[in-house]
């Protein structure tokens, strides 16, 4: 059986804390129902720390020449995997951008690099001028 | 995000509290000790999360105070917080501490060497 919850979120970047904190809580009810996980903590943490970039990064991406779109989360549940999306109705992007030169260290880029790090399976959709980030995490 | 100051071994002792994201890493370079020159340490200890932004504005704060001769440390990482330093390699750009007293007392004897 699956659960969806959807939240939208205006795509202003103040609302990063809403985001981000409703992913913590998303995970946290989740785990509810899963029994033998022992890094509950950190799971949460995967999730709170996946939505803060994608949101911000869907913020930052806005088309300059519009008013900010709403940004839409689902946390979906089945079996013992959790899946968060974030869609935006902004300009396309790419997850395949090259990871930041450590040597160099610059100030940002490392979002992806994080994500991608707590997730257990990152995609990126385009359809219908809607750009949808997947990320899932199995508890085990 | 709420910024608190103080001195400790004649040495800027700024303590953070709560979220530091894209939403509350502006903050950061407004405050005054921490967009300054002066050497300073950062207590994260009532940081409880940290993203890619909120590090940016950390590394940021710290490249500028390099670039004139003057240090940053950082003190109490959480598990959390600790981990994001972790997978973007961040620990190596800063010297960390357990405890903000100390840093400032080593990073006041570093200073009275020169």
């Amino acid at each position: 059986m699956s659960h969806t919850i959807t939240l939208t979120v205006p795509g202003d970047i103040s609302y990063t804390r809403v985001a981000s904190s409703s992913a913590s809580q998303a995970a946290e009810l989740f785990l509810l129902s899963i029994d033998k996980l022992e890094k509950k903590t950190e799971f949460c943490h995967a999730f709170e720390l996946a939505i803060s970039e994608a949101f911000a990064n869907a913020v930052n991406n806005a088309n300059d020449l519009t008013e900010p779109q709403p940004i839409t989360i689902q946390f979906i549940r089945k079996g013992s995997t959790l899946t968060a999306t974030v869609s935006d109705r902004n300009k396309p992007f790419s997850i395949e951008t090259p990871m930041p030169d450590i040597s160099t260290y610059p100030e940002n880029g490392f979002g992806l690099m994080l994500i991608r790090n707590v997730m257990d399976c990152v995609s990126y959709s385009r359809k219908d001028n809607t750009n949808t980030i997947r990320m899932s995490k199995t508890a085990s | 995000m709420t910024i608190t100051e103080t001195t400790h071994s004649n040495i800027h002792l700024v303590a953070l509290k709560g979220a530091l994201d894209a939403s509350t890493a502006a903050t950061l370079a407004k405050n005054s000790v921490l967009s300054g020159n002066l050497p300073t340490v950062i207590d994260l200890s009532g940081v409880d999360f940290l993203d890619s932004s909120g590090l940016g504005a950390l590394v940021g704060i710290a490249r500028k105070k390099r670039a004139a001769n003057s240090d940053t440390l950082l003190a109490c990482l959480n598990t959390n917080v600790r981990k994001v330093f972790e997978i973007t390699h961040a620990y190596r750009l800063f010297d960390i501490y357990d405890d903000p007293y100390t840093a400032a007392e080593e990073l006041s004897k570093k200073i009275s060497a020169l």
